[in-house]
């Protein structure tokens, strides 16, 4: 759910979402906005800081009293004291404006995974046709071979089973990677995506992985 | 109060003096009064005069000197008058009356000045606030039709967020009032941060990020480290030269009472006579002229934030070789008995 007053904005975030397989709702009402929510009960919501008729931190404040739902507040202030304030209300994360896009997906990603671990316990095994993905392990198991990835490696295939069937860019990588603070070179990048290939060819997948040239690479 | 420039100041009161004493002589003679009253008369003559002229020194020379005194004794000499007491002579009071009205309007001035910059300053805060929405709204606008707008959109959007990120910063850290918070903190999250801001430019210039051992606890307020941090990369980026290897490399040194951040790269350095003076205001250097993309401000900023923090700033460099940046934090006892 996306709580925010600019409509243009809340339309791109809502068009951003949707390309990554998320579905959005946006928050018509603002005076209303407590009972819209409980209403909608979304799995998480995209809180802007500055909207109309009730300050975001006094909803956030209201909406813990009866909801856990993980909350991300987005806001233009880049404050420390702002943002030691949202976690205390308590916010789940929190990020400014502008905001690059890659990162503000695998935020959602990392608290979705983070809040849904306390409810189900195999948030993080995935399967691709019929390979298991086990992230906190690190291995892909087919039948009963069983590889093991490195950090790198896990983190782009992870990524791209997110968005599997869909091109993913080097920069979205790369990102993904950055943000675990790996700092790699566009080189190393072509390096791990050459040794998933060769680890998910010695189990049978030979391209799965496909080069989109200048665009990026896709998991079909 | 010099007593010689008081007696120069004086003179008239010699000259008054002896004209008189000579017709009072005068008058004498031509009364034809005996030596007995002459001598007497001159004695008393003299005693009045010294009176006359030495009283008033006395009594002005404990006001003045303490007024002098106290001026250069303070180092903010407009706040002098609370250290003296009222005069007890006319003049005195005077002055003291003159002082203290200059002082009165001069507050009013100064504080009608500061309302003016504070509200300046929340005025540019919220312009920036303000400002950032419709760039928000590019950045993803522009994400959301890649095939339209290529890396070099994403590069000018982000040098255009920079420049705001500058302007915020330098309104912040030029006002007086308290706009951060220090708390313990994660180095590597900040350099993380810094890193993913700046990731593309980075990469779009070939340059390898090394972070070696950035896992320590500092003091500080991250966002505003952010910033410093990412005018020293931005400037390691812009400063680049053209060989097949160029990093950035940053790590830590931790010493038993202080931890210092290194940010190293191996650029086109800073020739040894413009190095004094990189932290200046507005100051471009032979590296600026060259590039044409500086505006001075970067460095100045940082080193102000820095000094408002506690943290000291260094810079190394040599021309064609490398530059080096380092940032010291202090460990604060207190802090850990605390803990």
């Amino acid at each position: 759910m996306i709580i925010e007053d600019d409509t243009i904005i809340c339309n791109e975030l809502s068009k951003l979402l949707e390309n990554n397989n998320y579905e959005t709702v946006i928050l018509n009402d603002f005076k209303n906005a407590f009972n819209e929510i409980l209403e909608a009960s979304p799995d998480l919501i995209l809180l802007d800081i500055n909207i109309p008729f009730i300050n975001g931190k006094t909803l956030l404040q209201n909406l813990r009293k009866v909801s856990n739902i993980p909350v991300i507040m987005v806001t233009s202030i880049n404050q420390e004291t702002d943002e030691a304030l949202s976690i205390s209300y308590g916010a789940d994360d929190y990020i400014t404006k502008p905001y690059n896009p890659t990162i503000l997906l695998l935020r959602i990603g990392a608290v979705l995974r983070r809040t849904k671990t306390n409810y189900n316990t195999n948030a993080n095994l995935f399967t691709y046709k019929d390979l298991e993905f086990d992230i906190t392990k690190g291995t892909i198991k087919k039948d009963n071979i069983e590889i093991t990835l490195t950090k790198n490696e896990i983190i782009i295939f992870s990524y791209l089973l997110n968005h599997q069937n869909k091109i993913v860019s080097r920069d979205e990588l790369i990102t993904a990677i950055w943000d675990t603070a790996d700092y790699i070179n566009d080189n190393t990048l072509t390096v791990n995506i050459n040794r998933l290939r060769n680890k998910l060819k010695e189990i049978g997948y030979t391209d799965a992985i496909d080069t989109r040239k200048g665009l990026g690479y896709i998991l079909s | 109060m010099n007593i010689g420039a008081y007696l120069k100041d004086n003179l008239y009161k010699f000259f008054a003096f002896i004209i008189c004493y000579v017709f009072n002589l005068l008058i004498f003679f031509a009364f034809k009064v005996g030596k007995q009253v002459i001598l007497s008369s001159t004695f008393l003559y003299l005693i009045c005069f010294f009176l006359i002229l030495f009283v008033p020194y006395f009594r002005k020379k404990k006001f003045y000197n303490d007024l002098l005194a106290n001026i250069s004794l303070l180092d903010k000499s407009y706040l002098v008058l609370e250290t003296l007491s009222k005069p007890e002579f006319y003049e005195g009071e005077l002055l003291y009356q003159a002082l203290y009205e200059i002082n009165k309007s001069m507050n009013e001035n100064v504080r009608l000045i500061e309302e003016h910059l504070q509200n300046f300053k929340e005025y540019i805060e919220m312009w920036i606030h303000e400002v950032k929405i419709p760039l928000s709204t590019l950045v993803l606008i522009s994400n959301n039709h890649k095939e339209q707008f290529d890396t070099k959109t994403k590069l000018q959007l982000k040098r255009l967020e920079d420049y705001i990120e500058q302007v915020l910063y330098y309104a912040r850290c030029e006002n007086a009032e308290k706009d951060y918070l220090i708390k313990e903190i994660d180095l590597s999250k900040v350099i993380k941060n810094v890193g993913l801001k700046n990731m593309d430019e980075i990469l779009e210039n070939k340059i390898n990020f090394i972070v070696e051992n950035v896992q320590y606890q500092v003091l500080t307020d991250s966002k505003w480290l952010e910033f410093i941090l990412g005018q020293i990369i931005n400037n390691s980026i812009k400063y680049k030269r053209d060989i097949d290897y160029s990093y950035i490399k940053i790590t830590v040194e931790e010493q038993e009472e202080q931890t210092t951040l290194i940010i190293e790269d191996n650029g086109i350095g800073i020739k040894e006579s413009d190095l004094k003076q990189v932290f200046d205001k507005s100051f471009t250097g032979e590296n600026g002229r060259n590039t044409n993309q500086s505006t001075g401000m970067g460095l100045f900023i940082a080193k102000n934030m820095c000094k408002k923090l506690g943290h000291k700033i260094d810079i190394k460099s040599k021309y064609n070789e490398y530059t080096k940046v380092s940032i010291t934090f202090a460990k604060n006892k207190y802090y850990d008995v605390l803990k």
